[in-house]
This record gives C-alpha cells, structure tokens and sequence, in this order.
C-alpha cells in the first residue's frame, strides 16, 4: 500500500533579491513498511523536503500526499528525529518520552517504559539529558518518536554528530527495531555508505534546487556486511552518482 | 561616624525598647516587608505573559518597544512623585514595587523566550502541538531561567523601591520611615542600624530566592550562582 506520494513537488522561499528554489519537480513513492534512505549533496534541501513531509512546511506547488492527504500532525503521527540534540533539558529521560505523549494525549507510562527498555535505556528513566552521552540521547529521540505509535519515522541525519563507533551500533539498533516493528522509515544522510547498509531503496537527489537524480534498490539481504563486494559496487555507483552533484568551488564562488 | 559599638546598642534597643512612637524595628521591618508581595505578584503576572507575548510574535514587539524602550529608563524612584499624587495606601506601594519589578521580568522573559531552540518547537510541532502546548510545554519552561533570575533582581528592585518609597512618601510605620526620623534627631547610630537591616533583609530575601531558583532548575548543569 502507498504510503507516500509526493509528486513535481516544488518549494521555494522568498527573498529580497527574488525566490529561491529548493526543491524542484519532486517525484517519489513510497510503501508502507519500506525503509527509504536519501541522499544528497550538502545544502540540497533534505531538510525543507522532510518538513515539507512531516508538514511543518506547505509546498510551494505539486502534491505530497499521506495516505490520501496531504501532511499535517494534528492527523497523521510523525515520529522526527532531527540531527541536533532535541531533548527536553528540563525533562528527564522518562520525561522526555512521556511529552511526545502527553501531546498525542496518549499518555501511559508503562509505555514510554516499555520504548526506553527498547532502545537499552532501562534504569536511566530519571536522568537528565545533561547526565547521559551523546548516543544515549539519540536513543531516548528515538524512544520519544516511537511511544506515539507513529505512522512514518523520519530521521534527518540522526548520527551525523556521533562517533563512528556508537553510529554503527546505533544503526543496526535501528534495522532491528525496524525488523519487529514493521514501521515506515525516510533516512536523510549525506553518507553513502550510510545509506548502503541501511536502505531498501535509496533516492539520490541533486544539487539546489533538489530533484531526483536516480532510485537505486538495494537488493542485498540484511544485515550487511560494508566488506562484500556488491556492497561496495552500490557504494562506488552512489558515490559516482553524488560526484556531478557536488558544486565545484568555482560554481559557488560565482554566488 | 559611630563605631561598631554604639550601632549594635542602637540596634538592641531598637529591636527591645522601640523608638519614640514605641513601634519596635521587627514592627518597621515587617510593615516594609507587608508592602512587597502584592507589587511583586502584581508586576511579574503582568510582566511574564506580555514578555512571553512580545518574544514569540514580533508585530507585538514592534508595536510595545517605542512604548516601553524609554519608560525602562525612567529610575522606579522618579515614579514617586507620581504615585503619591494619584494613589493612596497600601496601592503606593504596589505600584512602586510593580514598576520596579516589571521592567527586569519583561526584558528577560523577552529575551528568554527569544533564545528557545527552534529545533525544539520544531519537535513539539511535529508530534502534533498547538501553539497553545508549544507556548506551554517548550517556550515557557526554556525561557523559565531567565524569568527566575528577573524575578530576583526584580525583588531586590522591589526591596530598594519600598524604602525609598517610605522615606518620600510618609508612612507612620516602616524602615525607610525609621531612617529618615532618627537622621532628623541626628541619631547616626539608629540610621545605620536601620540601614544594616534593610540590607539583612535583602540578602536574607535574594539568598532564598536563589535557593529556590537552584530547586527549581536542578536539570541544568551549571548551576550553584553562589549560595
């Protein structure tokens, strides 16, 4: 069953020297229970297009539809994981869980307990998010977004800022967690192997404005290994994809 | 200038005897610190919502600031003057201490408000949150550092405004009252001891407000201002 259907999606944004166009002619669709990954060259509009889909921000023109119609999560549960620390420092670990909750008034503790014991936070439940490490805060993010029983999960570039030894730990944690709970997720990174070792089918996007350069199904059996050879051919063909993309200093110095 | 000696005897017998209309200096002290809750209670109800109101839509700020940009540097003691003439009582007071906490309350409620991450109205926004829960939830708490800490400076204001206020405008009975009559006797030795008391007081005041800023904050992590 489409889950997402996003078609010649445009935005742009107004400014004083004119608008400028984000994402251009979008087109994409997505199943229910599917793990997207996208990829794209820095400052390409990931961002606007995952708050375009989660409806913090309405199209310029073309649809984007959920179900049926269009985002809005006053109707349709996102779980978002952004890339920056998002936790509540005035709440604990529990706390934090609890607020995504207590704002879909689907408030149950046993819950939220349940989601921290999912994520191996069992016994931090009374800490503050100033008390627990980097990854541990995205685990609680992740928690948080999973307790309000969220009909898509969209993560933009959630590990970006960890080390590459919690990132890797965090990552299979989250194909597993997608395993049992069968959720749609949209992945935004910048990195490709990332991408490879998470995604199902992976939209690589082009430079501002964004559009669709090319969807790649990755058909490697999980959980995979970065060493295997056809691991590597997807990786050096995304790459190589990426390449045209990236604007060279001359181009961006002529901005 | 009197030694330590003579301030400390002034004191005993200020604080046992009494003065010459025989109100003791506990009687002066809490007839100052009567005057304090209901201008502080009033000032910060109105100061918080209009800072929270003025930090998260900027039609509202533009439209306030040319109204309250000059009258922030207008000194709570000039509003003396104004205050005696168009109240009476216990509202002098009020309105003095009002105005003295009003201005630091809505200046870093503002502020405040203004520094909330936008990542994290952008959370509660996703999760489905009315502007009513964001104000709530997210604006309101992260902005709650900057309101306690007005809050205490706005006090300490408060403190200061009232003697001041006694002293201009004639209570019977209150420290500033008691400072002003004994310098008239040229009784330096009861001044000071009424000045050292004002200032116990407000230490006494400000260190307990801190304490309870320290309670209420306990998740951030640098805390421990002092005290």
């Amino acid at each position: 069953m489409t889950m997402f259907q996003i078609e010649s999606l445009c935005k742009s944004f107004p400014t004083s020297k004119g608008s400028i166009g984000v994402i251009e002619d979008l087109s994409l669709n997505l199943v229910e229970g599917e793990f997207l990954c996208i990829v794209g060259p820095s400052g390409c509009g990931k961002t606007t297009l995952l708050k375009c889909m989660c409806g913090l921000e309405k199209p310029t023109s073309g649809t984007l539809l959920i179900k049926g119609s269009p985002p809005n999560p006053q109707i349709q549960k996102f779980g978002v994981i952004f890339q920056e620390d998002s936790l509540l420092p005035w709440r604990t670990v529990l706390g934090n869980v609890m607020f995504a909750q207590e704002i879909c008034r689907a408030h149950s503790e046993e819950t939220a307990k349940k989601y921290i014991s999912l994520v191996g936070l069992q016994g931090f439940e009374v800490y503050y998010p100033y008390q627990i490490s980097g990854g541990m805060k995205k685990r609680v993010a992740i928690a948080r977004a999973l307790a309000v029983d969220p009909d898509i999960i969209i993560m933009d570039e959630p590990f970006a800022d960890l080390d590459a030894q919690t990132r890797w730990i965090l990552q299979k944690e989250l194909l597993s967690i997608w395993s049992t709970l069968k959720k749609t997720v949209i992945f935004i990174t910048h990195n490709v192997e990332e991408a490879v070792f998470l995604g199902q089918r992976i939209a690589i996007l082009t430079k501002r404005p964004a559009k669709l350069k090319a969807l790649i199904n990755v058909d490697l059996p999980y959980p995979r290994s970065s060493l295997s050879t056809p691991f590597i051919s997807y990786r050096e063909k995304i790459i190589g994809l990426l390449a045209d993309e990236i604007p060279s200093i001359q181009q961006e110095a002529e901005k | 200038m009197p030694g330590p000696l003579p301030v400390w005897q002034a004191f005993i017998k200020i604080s046992t005897v009494g003065d010459l209309n025989g109100y003791t200096l506990a009687d002066h002290a809490a007839a100052s610190l009567h005057r304090v809750p209901l201008g502080f209670i009033a000032g910060s109800l109105l100061a918080i919502p209009l800072g929270i109101l003025t930090g998260i839509r900027s039609v509202a700020r533009a439209a306030a600031t040319p109204i309250l940009e000059p009258m922030r540097f207008i000194p709570p003691i000039a509003w003396i003057p104004l205050a005696m003439i168009l109240l009476s009582g216990l509202g002098r007071y009020v309105f003095l201490i009002g105005i003295g906490v009003f201005f630091p309350v809505l200046l870093n409620t503002m502020a405040g408000v203004r520094r909330t991450s936008p990542t994290l109205i952008n959370v509660a926004r996703t999760f489905g949150a009315s502007t009513g829960s964001v104000i709530r939830k997210i604006i309101f708490p992260s902005a709650l550092p900057e309101i306690l800490t007005a809050l205490r400076v706005g006090m300490g204001i408060g403190w200061m405004c009232i003697v001041a206020a006694e002293m201009i405008g004639g209570a019977p009975v209150g420290l500033g009252t008691l400072i002003l009559e004994y310098s008239n006797y040229l009784q330096i030795n009861v001044v000071i001891a009424g000045m050292i008391t004002i200032g116990m007081i407000g230490l006494a005041i400000n260190y307990s407000m801190l304490w309870l800023e320290n309670r209420i904050l306990r998740w951030r992590v640098e805390i421990n201002v002092g005290g």
